[in-house]
């Protein structure tokens, strides 16, 4: 029992608060941004290095004991995440004022951004389910906020359909919850799982689980519901399309990812096999519309598709390997996914379009950039050494493991022909000459919140043996339910 | 009763996503309106009707209705009425900027 | 040994720095001792008294994934080759490469790459030695590339890098394959756990892995497409990864692997009809092109399909052989690139029709090539290191030990009539290359660019010391036999030994077909003009460059126009699939399951009033649907909204009443703000599919929420949660009215966050209203 576990949600929320008196005064708004998102990034370091040394906080809210009040639980896979996005929001925050007009950034660009971590975080950590809706509904609104920050004609369009699939898909979470209340009688995540487990999930339960897998599909952009994701991530500011190809498309797969390990169980042939599909033609359909593009923007927020169905893999697979694989991917998808996003909202700006053909010769004014581009498309392919490799490599060892071949065979083919849509920006964009009325942009600080993010990426591959224990930890932890339902219930 | 409410709700839910299907942004925006009233009511369904008196206590009382449904009722209602606002005048802008309330002509595949 | 590895790749973080100083001296000067120290580290183990030398570093061990490092004699043979060749390559390069040319980059690539083929053969570990491949296909990828303003560079960079990746990435999943099979990934492990791997009933799939990731790097029969277009690189690049060592790594990979899959006889099949095919149709191939490079290209693929074949054979002298030729080949090929440099850079052009005669222009040149071609024809001359291999190629393929199948047999008996084919044409495009450059009749110097002469004396060091390399081998080839050779052989498989290598051992069959081979190829070649009309009627376009081409394109085109027909930007379309298969699905699981329950007992009672409300909010709901006024249809909205209102005071929620109440009659007045000056509403004129589907998808959707809702309602297994939140209440919670204390207290965090949300809300609705008066301000 500690208050730290409540701590990356409430700093975000009050910076949120905070900045928004700022909103006039860009530099001050700047200024605590980037010093109170830091801050959270260390007070969320440290609660990581707590947890995985003395196990999950629990933190009865308001100290009404669990299973009757809200609870944060601090456990390894939430505050694994939570690092994470703290890590990426660092560098969409210093890259920001670069890449943000200042118009934008005085309508509460700060505030939105802030509640959207907050969000994020407190979806990670919750352990009500109920409670979850609400994190997503805060994550959600932030994210409206964002999408329509600028009011033009395609954004307007965009955001509409954007903002309409979210309602329908709140709409009917709430409601599962209200199912599930009902059977249950209770909406603790682990007073859940422990009376789903007492009944054998008979029953009506498994469609309830099927319903809310849909319901999190949606927000995480699994075949066949992604549909309205990419254009809609696109249309935004580079930084806020970074936020959320990395945050919210991975809240939707973190909350299958924890109801499935925890509540619902996927041992279940019938789920198991629906699960591999539903990650397959991810893989797949999401590269086929990454290749379908020149737009640099769009084949980026395609990539995200088949990504969310290697996450999924893993959990399918539910074994030591796989769980891992699905973990390492999911950390290192959140950063890199960031990373791109940002990098071609730099170099749209840098080329003045977002449109591959019109493209051509950056290296000769742009080298750095080219080069991290370059590094970027292996990190995402899951080249070695870079950190998609090892998430490959566990997941395709879970695949072999438990003897599915078919999946293993399609997710190294989807690797290279993500690699080939990525390689396409630097050898269209990048080699052969320049476009004649090319114009050089200023890029002074723009690079290095990327590089910053890159680090990671490249951290989470060569030093992998410093951060395999914790994914193993984690893995373990996830694949015995028990543990967490012991840790909230039974202290 | 309890199965009246949830065929009702159904087919509150059941129009609402009829109107969604629609083009013209008034009737979307009808149907995210129905759509919220049956999720509601399939909340207090769950909780099952009538089984005692309004949550506040009293003396002598023992039977009360469910009450956390209502709190989670509440919440939703008031998330609800936020984003409804932030959908309208989404809608308004939309139809202003691109003079169209059609979702057939605001399909658009080009950007910038 | 690991430092000789990252040498390379550690140096090359400083070339860029001292590139800066390419005006003054030219950067591979300095590049130039880096693989020339690694060839002499390694030259020290050289001996009859070798032995295997094994090292580990750590890196993830606990993914086993560590910088296991093991020398044996072919890990060795290779390093010799890749550091020796590479320093000639680097010191060619110096005076190949103009100075104003990116040298910094040019250098930090070729780092790069010596350190991932460095890697590779020495890594004795599956997922280390991926790790290099990656980083060699990488490199050649940005070395073909160099001249990346060159449409033609571009297209080769990529084809390469899909091919070699697409390879590497089933090498990978190979990999993958035997260490879950064989739980280690050790090589040397692994081949000790052979039998594990062949009881394995993954061991095709394992094989087929592997050997795609072999044939793909080293060009193999249909996969060498990308070779004759990585010609586009520098030719101290082509020299080096395209002849010399990078397409040598899928040969290495096969002949690393060859103690595990040798006992299964498709190994045997696959790899010699894929060896020998390869063969055939490179020498075949390279008559028919004009351009130097091209042919030399074609050249590269045939002999790597005669060394795959040998490998493929697996006998004693077979494997002999094999690692013989990889050396054998290693000096005439690279010479003759260099050779085909020079000629390039001192002409002005590569196009061998343009070219003739140059013998007497540049003899030194021209004999350097001679040796070269005739070297690589396999002449039979007791100086030339081609013929000798060349011989115990032929020798291999008589009596081959046929194994069980029928498929074995039959390829066993026509094998050595196919490597007597393949050796003509290689004899021909050798005779071919050398007379159409140097030889010839008529002076064609008109049409060259530039005047050519003998180049500066610097360029041809390296070719020098590669054709004496050939000549040394071919006198006294048993020198290299024990010390060295044989160590190679016998680290593929233990048994692999020649005894003597001898120029003459009598009128056998091998010797034979040699004759038959110079016969026959020199007819050939002397009336190559009348024949070659053949690869007009069997057109060296059947080629699978057609069919990478448009599988490139229709890749593209393929998945625009799928992608298109389901991203049509239409929500109406997004719902459909989204509901369809949330339905679908649900249903499928419902039905799989026995979901749908259905209990009569403990419900509600119904009363009039209850009935009234339920059936004028059913009218209402329904009543949108048909309403064409904006005013209206909002009001009729409205309805609902009360008639939901009165439901909860019918069921004793007092202040879910209220709020429901106020909530709805501001949202009424939000939505009669927004839309009272709207477009009208139109009749919806649909169609009556759409109709039909609009109302499938709504009523399937409202049928599951109604089952599952009745199904929920009849388990109810539990006890709920909020007896303990009417208890509580009071004396804990200090509030009478529960709800309130479970908002405020029990569950306070949902409300602090709901009022997020509308705090949210109002910016975001203030920011879509401020930013276009800005705009209109404007």
């Amino acid at each position: 029992m500690s208050n730290l576990a409540v701590l990356p949600i409430i700093i975000p929320l009050f910076a949120g608060i905070l900045v928004a008196f700022f909103h006039n005064k860009l530099s001050i708004a700047r200024f605590i941004s980037k010093v109170l998102i830091l801050i959270n990034l260390a007070v969320t370091a440290y609660i990581a290095s707590v947890v995985f040394e003395s196990g999950s906080i629990i933190l009865e809210t308001g100290s009404w004991p669990a299973p009757y009040g809200i609870i944060f639980v601090a456990d390894p896979l939430s505050i694994l995440l939570v690092v994470t996005t703290n890590i990426l929001s660092v560098a969409c925050l210093f890259i920001a004022p670069k890449l943000v007009s200042d118009q934008k950034e005085s309508y509460y660009f700060y505030t939105f951004t802030f509640l959207l971590i907050s969000g994020v975080s407190g979806a990670f950590l919750t352990g009500d389910l109920f409670n979850l809706f609400v994190f997503f509904e805060v994550l959600l609104m932030a994210s409206y906020g964002l999408i329509v920050l600028g009011g033009n004609k395609t954004q307007l369009r965009e955001s509409l359909k954007y903002v309409l699939i979210n309602l329908f898909s709140s709409v009917v979470f709430v409601t599962t919850v209200a199912f599930l209340y009902a059977v249950v009688g209770t909406v603790n995540m682990a007073h859940i799982a422990e009376r789903v487990q007492e009944v054998d999930q008979q029953g009506i339960l498994t469609t309830i689980g099927i319903v809310l897998f849909f319901v999190f599909a949606t927000k995480a952009a699994l075949f066949p519901l992604y549909y309205w994701m990419p254009h809609s991530y696109i249309v935004p500011n580079p930084v806020v399309s970074a936020l959320f190809g990395a945050l919210l498309t991975k809240v939707g797969i973190y909350s299958i990812l924890r109801i499935y390990t925890l509540i619902f169980d996927i041992n279940m042939d019938m789920t198991k096999t629906f699960f591999i599909v539903i990650a397959g033609l991810s893989m797949i359909f999401g590269v086929i519309g990454a290749l379908s593009t020149t737009n640099i923007k769009l084949l980026i927020a395609y990539n995200v598709i088949p990504s969310i169905g290697f996450i999924l893999l893993g959990l399918a697979l539910f074994n030591e390997s796989g769980l891992s694989g699905s973990v390492y991917y999911l950390i290192h998808d959140m950063i890199i996914k960031a990373a791109l996003f940002l990098i071609v909202g730099v170099i749209a700006y840098g080329a003045g379009t977002s449109d591959l053909r019109k493209m051509g010769g950056l290296i000769h004014e742009y080298p750095k950039l080219g080069w991290i581009l370059f590094v970027a498309a292996f990190v995402l392919a899951g080249i070695p050494p870079f950190s998609g490799f090892i998430g490959k490599l566990l997941l395709l060892e879970g695949a072999f493991q438990s003897d599915h071949v078919i999946i293993a065979i399609v997710g190294l083919l989807t690797s290279l022909l993500i690699l080939y849509s990525v390689m396409k920006i630097f050898i269209y964009g990048f080699w052969g000459e320049k476009k004649e009325n090319f114009v050089k942009k200023q890029m002074t600080g723009m690079l290095f919140p990327i590089v910053f993010l890159l680090f990671f990426s490249v951290l989470l591959g060569v030093g992998a043996e410093f951060i395999y224990p914790y994914i193993e930890t984690t893995a373990n932890y996830l694949l015995d339910p028990e543990i967490y339902i012991n840790s909230v219930l039974k202290e | 009763m309890e199965f009246i409410i949830c065929i009702l709700a159904g087919i509150l839910f059941a129009t609402g996503i009829y109107n969604l299907l629609q083009k013209q942004l008034l009737r979307i925006a009808i149907g995210t309106g129905l759509v919220s009233h049956a999720a509601h009511l399939f909340i207090l369904t769950m909780g099952k009707l009538k089984r005692g008196q309004p949550p506040v206590i009293q003396e002598g009382v023992t039977q009360y209705t469910d009450p956390l449904p209502h709190a989670l009722i509440l919440t939703s209602i008031v998330i609800s009425f936020g984003v409804t606002s932030v959908v309208l005048v989404l809608a308004y802008r939309t139809i202003k900027e691109n003079n169209t309330d059609n979702m057939d002509q605001l399909r658009g595949t080009e950007y910038e | 040994m690991i430092f000789a590895v990252l040498a390379p790749l550690f140096i090359a973080l400083f070339v860029p720095s001292i590139g800066k100083l390419k005006d003054k001296i030219h950067t591979g000067v300095f590049v130039f001792f880096v693989p020339f120290a690694i060839f002499l580290y390694f030259l020290q183990f050289i001996g009859t008294n070798f032995t295997p030398l094994s090292q580990t570093y750590n890196w993830i061990p606990s993914l086993h994934i560590n910088f296991d490092l093991y020398l044996d004699g072919l890990s060795l043979l290779f390093v010799l080759l890749i550091s020796g060749i590479g320093s000639l390559v680097v010191l060619y390069s110096i005076f190949y490469l103009d100075r104003s040319e990116r040298l910094g980059q040019f250098y930090v690539y070729l780092l790069m790459f010596m350190s991932a083929m460095l890697g590779i053969v020495l890594s004795n570990n599956v997922f280390i030695l991926y790790t290099f491949w990656e980083l060699t296909s990488i490199s050649s990828f940005l070395l073909i590339g160099y001249w990346h303003f060159k449409e033609r560079s571009r297209y080769g960079a990529l084809k390469s890098m899909l091919i070699t990746i697409f390879g590497g990435l089933s090498m990978f999943g190979g990999f993958i394959l035997l260490s879950v099979i064989t739980e280690t990934t050790n090589i040397q492990t692994m081949i000790e756990r052979t039998d594990l791997i062949l009881n394995s009933e993954y061991l095709p799939l394992a094989l087929g892995f592997i050997l795609l990731g072999a044939f793909t790097k080293s060009a193999q029969f249909p996969f060498h497409i990308w070779l004759p277009d990585a010609m586009e690189a520098p030719t101290p690049v082509s020299a080096y990864l395209h002849s010399a060592t990078m397409v040598k790594a899928g040969l290495y990979l096969v002949a690393r692997f060859f103690p595990i899959f040798s006992n299964y006889e498709w190994f045997f099949i696959i790899v010699s009809i894929f060896g020998i095919i390869t063969l055939c149709w490179g020498s075949y191939m390279a008559v028919r092109q004009t351009d130097l490079k091209a042919i030399l290209a074609y050249s590269t693929i045939s002999q790597l399909g005669m060394i795959m074949a040998m490998l493929g054979f697996g006998t004693n002298i077979a494997i002999f052989a094999a690692v013989f030729h990889i050396l054998n080949h290693a000096t005439f090929k690279g010479s003759l690139f260099m050779v085909a440099g020079i000629v390039d850079v001192q002409t002005g052009t590569r196009d061998i029709r343009k070219l003739g005669k140059l013998f007497t222009l540049m003899p030194i040149t021209a004999t350097l090539a001679l040796f070269g071609t005739f070297s690589m024809a396999g002449f039979p001359l007791p100086f030339l290191n081609g013929f000798y291999s060349k011989e115990l190629f032929f020798e291999s393929t008589i009596g081959l030990q046929a194994g069980s199948s029928s498929i074995s047999a039959i390829l066993a008996s026509i094998i050595p009539y196919l490597a007597v084919i393949g050796s003509i044409f290689t004899f021909v495009y050798s005779m071919y290359l050398f007379f159409g450059v140097f030889g010839g009749k008529k002076t064609k110097e008109v049409s060259l660019p530039s005047k050519p002469k003998e180049p500066r004396i610097g360029m041809l060091i390296s070719p020098i010391i590669l054709v004496l390399g050939v000549i040394t081998i071919g006198l006294i080839p048993n020198s290299f036999n024990q010390t060295f050779l044989a160590h190679a052989a016998a680290s593929i498989s233990p048994t692999a030994n020649v005894e003597t290598i001898a120029f003459w051992h009598g009128l056998s069959t091998p010797f034979i077909m040699s004759l038959i081979v110079v016969l026959i190829g020199t007819i050939l070649a002397l009336t190559r003009k009348s024949w070659a009309t053949i690869y007009n009627i069997f057109p060296g376009r059947l080629s699978f460059n057609h069919v990478y081409d448009s599988s490139i394109k229709s890749l593209d085109k393929l998945s625009n126009k799928t992608t298109n027909t389901y991203m049509t930007g239409s929500l109406r379309l997004y719902m459909i699939i989204i509901l369809g298969a949330l339905v679908t699905f649900s249903f499928i699981f419902m039905y799989n399951t026995d979901g749908f329950s259905i209990d009569f007992t403990d419900l509600a009672s119904i009363t009039t009033i209850e009935i009234v409300v339920v059936i004028a909010i059913t009218v209402a709901a329904i009543g949108t649907l048909f309403s064409n006024h904006n005013v209206a249809a909002i009001l009729i909205l409205g309805i609902t909204g009360y008639g939901v209102a009165i439901l909860f005071v019918l069921y004793r929620a007092p202040d879910l009443a209220l709020t429901q109440l106020v909530i709805e009659t501001i949202t009424m007045a939000l939505f009669l703000l927004c839309f009272y000056h709207f477009p009208r509403l139109t009749k919806r004129n649909e169609s009556k599919s759409t109709i039909t589907f609009n109302l499938i998808v709504s009523i399937g959707f409202g049928l599951l929420m109604t089952m599952i809702g009745i199904s929920a309602l009849s388990s109810t297994w539990f006890d709920k949660i909020s007896e303990y939140f009417i208890e509580t209440s009071l004396p804990v919670g200090g509030g009478k009215n529960i709800v309130n204390v479970i908002l405020v207290d029990m569950r306070g965090i949902d409300t602090l966050f709901e009022i997020a949300v509308l705090g949210l809300a109002g910016l975001a609705v203030f920011g879509l209203i401020k930013v276009r008066n800005n705009k209109e301000a404007k």
